[in-house]
């Protein structure tokens, strides 16, 4: 007899630990577990059984994976959460014993940690971190607007401030914002980086309430993080697309409350160029040729000054003008696709907008600019405007008032909604439902994919007619043509694998085998038969094909139809009592969500219809 | 000179007085309010006294005693002598002032005089010393003569002492000493209101009211009178008391919070007693502290702690900046760009990857500020939604239609959304749950379409109507021309199959639960399960002469064999049979055997062979199935007790084996070996009948 196993040695028990051995075994507080949790990306799980997990006790826990909180003893950040609480029972000493100029020394010398390792844990490749980015963006979007209250660090505010106008400058610079939100929560903004699709949500310019029920400090510890990881994914990103990193800040535009303009984004290649030159530049003062050096100086001297100026000159041309960026863009033939995407990722390249007062310029700056258009604006929201309100140039004004006093006859004003909708749909939509002091069209989501039988809202199908492609969001089907589509392709099939030029013959053409021998006819029908059949085609369904072709024309009656709908039924319900008991179970259930989705249907349907005699009675 | 006579004014201003209201307010009077209150003259008068000869002071005050017993003791005897020298003494003293004299008249007669009184104040101080200038030297004059030298001389020593400078006993200084003082102490003024006198004084006379006049007059009177601002009213001797300069002077310096004596130096230079200047004749003669000269050892250690520290880097100037500082942010993917990774990294890496949390799920369009109108709730809706517990809510959000960008508030709940999520992501525990996206349609079985099983028969052919009431069971015989029904109307009949003509009827008067053809093809035998009995019948019309013989034979042989009685059977008591032969008119109709039984029998097997046959009735227990042999009439319990309720039998068609279905199971019995061969389990919920195929390998 072998030696009896202890108990809770392998197994669910190994895997999992729950939160108090944790603690017990890192020998830190809770809140600097939680911390820890936070900051390493270290989640609870559930496991399969709670009991095998918590070695016989059905008790309610957390658990955590128990190689996790392995690696979290050799987390570095131990260590430095330690050192903090030593020097906070210093300071405070040194504080009760009124020593201040040991709790200044202190403070001076107060223990500073870092994440930056966490961000390459956490995120080993560049797309994981751009994966990841979402809650990231909207926390530091978030606290960016955030007021200088107790609970919140105003450095961390400005910080935030910073990281989010980098972040923007990017998504303006490559041009890869692709769809814009209203919500009532927030305007969301949705942008395509490295084929990752990044969501965030940014609140309407207002003070944000600080509410009492948030625990500060939680979302401190996830801001410090995200701060960190947005800072070297800007880094990156700024890099990759040869800009500085960090863009300077152009402290008079920045008073003026500028906004985006308050950053000046710099191309890189010409810096790097500039320092190259300089070391080659010091290179020569050491070499023994002092003369030539210093006419080499001379000449460095002067092109450092006319680099600076060919920089000043790109750094304009990368920031607003538009039309060299489409001239490479169109410059060659295989960039076909490309120039398709510059097109509609320049959506805005012809316009010049001015903003009235009243529009929300932080939002509508990011996105005409981002589509690559150029805007103005009113000087009470923010210094810095490159076109005055009078300017010619003018193409389009953005106004949300109901009545607009003195128009400027050379430009449309419309409704802000205009920009966000036309941005949505691809291309520049009518303007004829967004001009001033009348509702705008309803504002639809572009986060919402139609599936087979869901609702599809007027206004959604009424762009998708404009945009010329029917087919895509309609109420029909899809996958009845997908349908036919796939029946079609198998009769192809058939022929293919007979590669009789007859048979494809009797296929197209009924008229011509109507003159041969009803022999020959009741061979080839068999024949045609028999291949069905070897390709999986059921004895019925090739009937029906058979017999569809002929009957096309014919538009089939409804009773006609009702009598087949009643067969399809009786023969789904014998399908359905063949099942097993769980297969049955399934099918039950798509069926109860498909007959939820029709009644919802329905009911906006019929709320659409009142909603309709509403207005019109109202009229 | 105010004190001069202090001890005669007593008398004299309570006698004066009343003279003093009915007349103008005499000079001496307001002398006397006037001068005490010039702190500075009574200093110098002090100072005076200090500065005289210190025994003389003692004899002065010796004489003065000796004058005021003498006093006491005259009491009013002296005074018409005191009030004469008063009077001469003010003469006098007016005499040396001259043209001050009268100048003090005007004053003390008109107040209001503004300009002239701050130099009347001068002059009167001055006019003072003069006085005091002279007495003094008078002082010095008679300086020789002392009492002694009038002894026995008291009326000379009298005379002389009248010429005697006053004695300045210093109390100048205490106001309240020097007033006409008015007695009442603490006593309101306000009681007084209603008599001609403000109090009394110390002799208990009463001091009469200074004559004031009405409001106008005052009015009118301050507002010429410069002095307004330094006059203040003493409501005890109801009387306007004018403050000098310096009493302005020490009142503001109250005001101002400082010291209230102009003379007093708060900053007086210190004298260092006890300085490091060894003096010739030092203090104390204590001798020097060790600490005093040999340098403090912890001063040595803190300062050398600090070195220590200053020399291991732990202390550096904070201003210093930090050179080896890199960037706030670099390039942390550069390495992973490359490629470089190290195995560890890259297997911590898979391990993290194993649950991202989940994305939040993206708006619809009944988040939007402005959307389609069905997306908006109803009121009924709003309300449930309002009513709900916020966690049990399906949204988080109600749906709103602001109509204009620009009446669209900020969302009042935006931190705490995003802090729900900082709580989900690192509180929520997560879990990998696989859900394969089934398609209802892919799980449906591939039928064939019915159209595909054609022919089948679709519709009716034949209907076999005779029954009245419902059938319960139909059979087919073995050469498959004829049918037979049993029925609930008690009826079994016989039909052609092909043409649907009813052959014959059996009228069993009890419900026909079962009918079976025997399924020998030798015989032509049927049996019927009619109430509670059992009939095996031959019909005579089917068989021709040969299979009615055989059938004949097989049913008649029980009879022969029944009437040999056994001994073994022990059963046969206990078994609810009777085997009987029917009544003639039964026989006629070829009804051979009835096996009657005590309940209901429910259905009827024959054993391919035609000699057994089962029957089962509605019996509890293993009474329920039996099995009986046609050829000897005889009854078998094959089963001492059966689980759960039968519900059909059979007999296999190849093999010796039984089948008995109970509501879920079928269990098969080899009835050779009397044993279970097996039990199968359909997972049905109700078995109602079961056929064995006819090769004997399929059970339906």
């Amino acid at each position: 007899m072998g030696r009896i196993k202890k108990k809770f040695t392998e197994g669910s028990s190994r895997t999992y630990t729950t939160r108090n051995r944790a603690l017990r075994k890192l020998q830190v507080s809770l809140s600097d577990f939680r911390r820890l949790c936070i900051l390493k990306g270290i989640y609870p799980v559930e496991p399969r059984s709670q009991k095998k997990a918590n070695r016989g006790s059905s008790k309610p826990t957390t658990f955590y994976y128990a190689k996790d909180i392995q690696l979290l003893l050799s987390e570095p950040l131990i260590d430095k959460f330690r050192e903090h609480k030593v020097f906070l029972r210093k300071l405070q000493r040194a504080l009760g014993k009124d020593d201040l100029t040991r709790a200044k020394g202190l403070e001076a010398r107060r223990p500073e940690y870092t994440l930056d390792h966490l961000v390459i844990e956490r995120y080993p490749t560049f797309v994981d971190a751009l994966h990841d980015l979402d809650d990231a963006l909207c926390m530091v979007f978030l606290f960016a607007t955030m007021p200088a209250v107790d609970q919140v660090n105003n450095e961390a505010v400005e910080d935030c401030k910073r990281l989010s106008t980098e972040f923007m400058h990017y998504v303006i610079h490559s041009h890869s914002l692709r769809k814009v939100f209203l919500s009532i929560k927030g305007i969301y903004y949705q942008a395509e980086i490295q084929g990752q699709s990044i969501t965030w949500i940014v609140p309407y310019q207002f003070s944000q309430n600080v509410p009492l029920d948030v625990d500060f400090k939680v979302m401190s510890t996830f801001l410090r993080f995200y701060r960190t990881l947005l800072g070297f994914v800007n880094y990156r990103l700024y890099t990759m697309s040869n800009l500085t990193y960090p863009p300077k800040v152009d402290q008079l535009m920045d008073d003026s409350a500028a906004g985006l303009g308050s950053l000046r984004i710099e191309s890189r290649r010409v810096e790097d160029l500039i320092k190259g030159v300089q070391s080659t530049d010091s290179d020569d003062t050491n070499a023994p040729e002092v003369a030539m050096s210093k006419q080499m100086k001379q000449r460095m001297d002067t092109l450092g000054s006319k680099i600076k100026k060919i920089v000043a000159a790109t750094a304009e041309d990368t920031i607003s003008s538009v039309p060299a960026y489409e001239a490479v863009g169109s410059s060659g033939e295989a960039d076909i696709d490309d120039d398709a995407r510059q097109t509609n990722s320049l959506l805005f390249a012809k316009q010049v907008f001015f903003l009235s007062r009243e529009v929300p310029r932080y939002s509508l700056e990011f996105v005409i600019r981002a589509f690559g258009g150029r805007l103005g604006w009113d000087q009470t929201s923010g210094g810095g405007s490159p076109y005055a309100e009078n300017d010619n140039s003018i193409t389009v004004q953005i106004s949300d008032r109901p009545v607009q006093g003195h128009q400027f006859l050379n430009r449309i004003y419309v409704q802000p909604q205009w920009v966000y909708d036309s941005i949505n749909a691809r291309r520049l939509l009518e303007v004829d439902d967004y001009l001033i002091g009348q509702p705008p069209p309803a504002h639809l989501s572009p986060f919402v994919e139609y599936a087979e039988g869901d609702y599809v809202p007027e206004a959604a199908s009424k762009l998708a007619a404009a945009a010329g492609f029917e087919g895509e969001v309609t109420n029909l089907k899809p996958e009845d043509r997908d349908q036919a589509e796939d029946e079609e392709e198998d009769e192809e099939d058939v022929a293919d694998i007979d590669g009789a030029s007859a048979d494809e013959d009797a296929l197209d053409s009924d008229d011509e085998e109507e003159e041969e021998d009803e022999d020959a006819i009741a061979e080839k029908q068999h024949q045609k038969q028999l291949l069905a059949e070897r390709a999986g085609v059921s004895f019925s369904e090739y009937q029906q094909k058979q017999g569809a072709k002929p009957k096309a024309g014919k538009a089939a009656a409804g009773k006609k139809r009702s009598k087949a709908e009643v067969e399809e039924e009786e023969r789904q319900k014998i399908a359905i009592s063949m099942l097993s008991k769980k297969k049955r179970k399934v099918v039950n259930r798509t069926q109860a969500d498909a007959d939820k989705k029709a009644k919802d249907v329905n009911t906006f349907k019929t709320r659409k219809a009142q909603a309709a005699a509403k207005s019109k009675k109202k009229n | 000179m105010a004190v001069q006579n202090k001890g005669k004014k007593r008398g004299a201003s309570s006698r004066e007085a009343p003279a003093v209201v009915e007349k103008e307010p005499l000079f001496p009077v307001s002398k006397g309010i006037d001068i005490p209150s010039d702190p500075e003259e009574a200093s110098d008068e002090e100072e005076e006294v200090e500065e005289g000869d210190f025994d003389e002071m003692l004899k002065e005050m010796a004489r003065d005693q000796g004058i005021d017993s003498d006093d006491n003791n005259e009491g009013d005897e002296v005074e018409d002598d005191e009030v004469e020298a008063d009077d001469e003494s003010d003469i006098h003293s007016s005499d040396i002032e001259g043209a001050s004299s009268e100048d003090g008249d005007d004053e003390s007669g008109e107040d209001d005089d503004e300009s002239e009184e701050a130099e009347e104040v001068e002059e009167d101080e001055s006019s003072e010393h003069d006085v005091e200038g002279a007495e003094e030297l008078d002082e010095v004059n008679m300086d020789k003569l002392t009492i002694r030298d009038f002894v026995g001389d008291i009326q000379g020593w009298k005379e002389y002492r009248k010429t005697l400078p006053q004695i300045d006993a210093g109390y100048a200084s205490d106001s309240s000493t020097e007033e006409p003082a008015n007695t009442i102490g603490n006593v309101p003024i306000e009681w007084y209101e209603d008599y001609p006198h403000i109090g009394y004084d110390i002799d208990g006379k009463r001091i009469m009211r200074p004559a004031t006049g009405d409001e106008l007059d005052r009015f009118l009177s301050n507002m010429d009178d410069p002095d307004v601002f330094r006059t203040a009213r003493d409501e005890v001797n109801q009387q306007d008391v004018k403050l000098s300069a310096e009493e302005v002077d020490i009142i503001r310096r109250i005001q101002g919070g400082s010291i209230p004596d102009a003379d007093y130096n708060p900053y007086e230079a210190t004298v260092e007693w006890f300085s490091s200047k060894t003096m010739q004749t030092p203090l104390s003669g204590a001798p020097l502290a060790k600490r005093g000269f040999i340098p403090s050892k912890w001063e040595h250690k803190r300062v050398m702690k600090i070195v220590r520290a200053i020399r291991q880097g732990h202390i550096t100037r904070s201003s210093a900046p930090n050179k080896d500082a890199k960037p706030r942010f670099y390039d942390v993917w550069e390495k992973a760009a490359q490629g470089e990774e190290d195995a560890a990294q890259q297997k911590r890496l898979a391990r993290r990857a194993r649950m991202p949390a989940p994305r939040l799920a993206l708006p619809t369009h009944d988040e939007s500020y402005h959307p389609p109108a069905e997306y908006l709730p109803t009121d009924a809706e709003r309300q449930k939604w309002l009513d709900e517990d916020a966690d049990h809510r399906k949204k988080n959000y109600l749906p709103q239609d602001f109509g204009a960008l620009r009446s669209v508030p900020g969302y009042a709940r935006f931190v705490q959304e995003r802090f729900q999520r900082c709580l989900d992501l690192y509180l929520a525990p997560r879990m990998l749950k696989r859900t394969t996206q089934l398609n209802a349609e892919e799980l449906m079985p591939k039928l064939p379409d019915p159209r595909d099983l054609r022919p089948f028969p679709a519709a009716e052919a034949l209907a076999y109507i005779g029954h009245t009431g419902r059938v319960r069971s139909i059979s087919i015989d073995p050469t498959g021309l004829w049918l037979l029904s049993g029925s609930d109307d008690g009826t079994v009949r016989l039909w052609e199959i092909v043409s649907g003509r009813c052959a014959r009827i059996w009228n069993l008067k009890e419900t026909v639960h079962m009918v079976a053809w025997c399924p020998s093809s030798d015989v032509c035998v049927f049996a019927a399960a009619a109430g509670s009995r059992t009939l095996v019948v031959i019909p005579p019309e089917l068989c021709d002469e040969q299979k009615r013989l055989l059938s004949e034979d097989l049913v008649r042989a029980g009879f022969n064999s029944a009437a040999q009685p056994e001994d073994g059977d022990e059963d046969d008591d206990s078994l609810p049979v009777s085997w009987d032969m029917p009544t003639t008119a039964e026989q006629a109709s070829g009804i051979h055997v009835s096996v009657a039984m005590h309940k209901t029998v429910k259905a009827v097997a024959w054993h391919r062979r035609g000699d057994y046959l089962a029957t089962l009735t509605s019996e509890e227990g293993g009474c329920s199935v039996l099995i009986h042999q046609l050829s000897k009439h005889k009854s078998q319990r094959p089963f001492r007790k059966l689980k759960g309720a039968v519900q059909s039998i059979m007999f296999h068609p190849t093999k010796p084996w039984f089948l008995v279905a109970t509501q879920r199971y079928v269990r098969i019995y080899n009835l050779m070996q009397q044993a279970l061969v097996k039990t199968l389990q359909p997972g049905v919920k109700w078995i109602s009948s079961i056929d064995v195929h006819p090769q004997g390998d399929n059970v339906i």
